[in-house]
């Protein structure tokens, strides 16, 4: 029981470090209007790998990702996902999740 | 359409199954709350499904003639939609009915009654239109489909075949056209519909064509005050629904105790979450202007939930 439980703290330690390391990316989608439109895009973000923490903001009209570090959403790819998810992607900015801008 | 066996007054019944299967079909872009009374507008992603189960009862006893015809027709219909793209959604529409229909004939009160599958219906929607802005959204889509015999339409009693107001199944392959809209805020929400159905002849019976026209306004009314997150939303809401259907044919006679116009207005309440959607409404009938001794409906009323996955 006390290796299982110290397996665990160990992949939830490793898990946070992780992505304390990664990235927070901040999109403004358009077209958001009711907590349907939420599930869809959440389910495409996270089916991603490396895709961590999503937050919907439907009043803000903001999407927030955090991805592991190594991973990197590209507006492209971005693109492609909001408009498969019925909505329309603006734009993002990012910055590192140890506190750091990478974009703004 | 069905058959009518010796029962030809009873082929103004018709009128009944068709507007519930109009209205099950119409009652259907790709992100919002959606319409109770139709289906064409409901949300679909790409490569995503989408499944509503919808229970409707239909009441309609207010019969002008001796004959004094009441009719409950209760159907579960089971919607499935698939998003094929971030345009194109598919729809397959089947109901499973259960028609109870109670009558005086020679003085004897009797009762007729068919269940099982109704027809199936599919249809295409594909998006023309779409316009995204901060915390709204607005979509037009025409679609297209076609209802095709899949229900019995020649089940009998011991009285012999049922009317086609009994029948689950039509027997004919209906073709059907419209356009839907879809404009959407973060406090409200607007539908509408136009569309029509091109009923054929099956069993020597031809069901009028049926034009409609919807309409449906989702307001929330809780929260009131919008915070950061994903909320549920209670919405409020109020339809309407303008049905015209034309004369039904029997053995290549008009019927003239068939079709005209209905207006229904339905107020209704919907629970909008990430994952499902609870709604209910009834169906109120505020004009019907029918044909001769035509039925009237009393109410129709629905309860449905909705799932994406």
């Amino acid at each position: 029981m006390k290796k299982v439980l110290a397996v665990m703290m160990l992949s939830m330690l490793w898990s946070a470090a992780t992505f304390a390391a990664g990235t927070e990316y901040r999109m403004r989608v358009d077209g958001l209007a009711c907590p349907y439109c939420a599930y869809g895009i959440e389910k495409k973000l996270k089916a991603i790998e490396g895709v961590g923490k999503i937050d919907v903001d439907l009043n803000a009209g903001l999407v927030v990702v955090d991805v592991a570090e190594g991973v990197a959403l590209t507006e492209p790819q971005m693109k492609t996902l909001f408009q498969d998810a019925g909505f329309t992607y603006r734009s993002m900015t990012e910055k590192s999740l140890d506190g750091g801008a990478k974009n703004e | 359409m069905n058959r009518y066996g010796g029962y030809h007054v009873l082929c103004d019944f018709f009128t009944i199954p068709v507007l519930i299967a109009g209205s099950v079909v119409m009652g259907a872009g790709s992100a919002w709350s959606a319409p109770i009374t139709f289906n064409t507008a409901l949300p679909v992603a790409k490569n995503e499904f989408l499944v509503r189960e919808q229970f409707i009862i239909n009441r309609s006893s207010d019969d002008p003639t001796n004959l004094n015809r009441d009719r409950t027709a209760k159907a579960a219909v089971s919607v499935l939609g698939y998003g094929v793209n971030g345009k194109l959604a598919l729809f397959g529409v089947l109901p499973y009915r259960d028609n109870e229909l109670k009558l005086t004939v020679a003085g004897q009160r009797i009762k007729r009654s068919a269940s099982g599958f109704g027809d199936l219906t599919v249809f295409g929607r594909y998006t023309v239109v779409q316009r995204d802005q901060p915390g709204r959204n607005f979509r037009i889509a025409p679609f297209v489909g076609i209802k095709a015999p899949t229900g019995d339409d020649d089940k009998r009693d011991a009285m012999g075949v049922l009317p086609p107001s009994v029948q689950v199944g039509s027997g004919s392959w209906d073709p059907l056209v419209g356009v839907v809209s879809t404009y959407q805020t973060l406090d409200y929400q607007i539908d509408g519909q136009i569309s029509y159905q091109i009923n054929n002849k099956a069993n020597d019976f031809e069901a009028g064509d049926v034009a409609r026209l919807d309409g449906s306004l989702q307001y929330r009314l809780w929260p009131r005050t919008l915070g950061g997150g994903v909320p549920a939303f209670f919405y409020g809401v109020i339809e309407a629904n303008l049905i015209h259907q034309q004369k039904n044919q029997v053995n290549g006679q008009s019927n003239s105790d068939s079709g005209g116009t209905r207006l229904f207005l339905t107020p209704g309440i919907q629970y909008v979450t990430r994952r499902w959607i609870a709604e209910t409404a009834i169906q109120v009938p505020v004009v019907q202007n029918l044909n001769g001794d035509a039925l009237e409906n009393d109410y129709i009323a629905r309860v449905s939930v909705r799932f994406n996955f």
